[in-house]
């Protein structure tokens, strides 16, 4: 059996770390705005999320009396979209590293 | 006054004539207001290099969406028909309504909770103070309606 080659080792490493920090996931964090309607966010997060009426009023409750909550945790792609569609919806969201 | 309900799988607006042309002042005085505002286009990243790419890859498709659903309601508006929405349609109007309301807002130089105390009551009854609770009324409506569903 012959010893692995040091380059192939330390190139699959970076990769293995690459794939990790790819799959690594990223949080979906709403930030409080003064003017977006309760009703309006609950609503948004039950049709992006399809959260239940309870999970969703939480974490509208959380970002209106906190100033921001994490409303998913997903990989970055993903999470990506969906701040996307916070955005569409006119509500304030950013990615963050989990 | 307006009303907003369910019917069947479509919202109804029924507006008089007058809250047409009421809807579409608003609308076109609002909308320079929408290309300016902060509010309506937030950042999705702290890292510089990463929000750079987000901007580039999603932001113009978020503006011509946001084009679309402005359009749909001044169409509608200006048409003479009956004002019957689909899921899809209501969903564009909701979120109009909703960027209407932040550039209004910002114009306003509303930055925190417990706004509402900022201004007098007398404020609070004549524009543009009332547009904004116009457009928060039609929001709720329309909201309460697609929950039927």
């Amino acid at each position: 059996m012959s010893a692995p080659n040091e380059l192939v080792v330390r190139e699959t490493g970076a990769a293995q770390r690459a794939d990790l920090e790819r799959d690594r996931p990223w949080q979906v964090v709403v930030w409080n705005d003064p003017v977006t309607l309760m009703t309006y966010v609950v609503f948004v997060f039950r049709r992006l999320f399809g959260y239940d009426r309870e999970t969703a009023t939480r974490l509208m409750l959380q970002v209106h009396n906190e100033g921001r909550a994490v409303v998913a945790t997903e990989p970055r792609e993903r999470a990506e979209v969906s701040v996307a569609q916070l955005h569409a919806h006119g509500l304030q969201a950013t990615l963050a590293r989990d | 006054m307006a009303q907003i309900s369910r019917q069947g799988e479509l919202v109804q607006l029924r507006v008089s004539r007058g809250e047409r042309k009421a809807l579409l002042r608003i609308l076109e005085r609002l909308e320079p207001l929408v290309e300016e505002s902060r509010w309506v286009r937030p950042r999705a990243y702290e890292d510089e290099g990463l929000e750079r790419e987000y901007e580039r890859l999603v932001v113009g498709d978020l503006e011509q969406a946001r084009a679309q659903d402005l359009a749909q309601v001044r169409d509608l508006l200006e048409s003479d028909q009956r004002i019957l929405l689909s899921t899809d349609q209501a969903m564009a109007w909701l979120r109009s309504f909703n960027v209407l309301r932040l550039a209004l807002a910002e114009r306003l130089g509303i930055k925190s909770d417990g706004w509402e105390d900022q201004f007098s009551p007398q404020e609070h009854r004549r524009p543009p103070l009332a547009t904004l609770h116009l457009l928060s009324w039609v929001q709720e409506e329309l909201v309460e309606a697609l929950e039927q569903a």
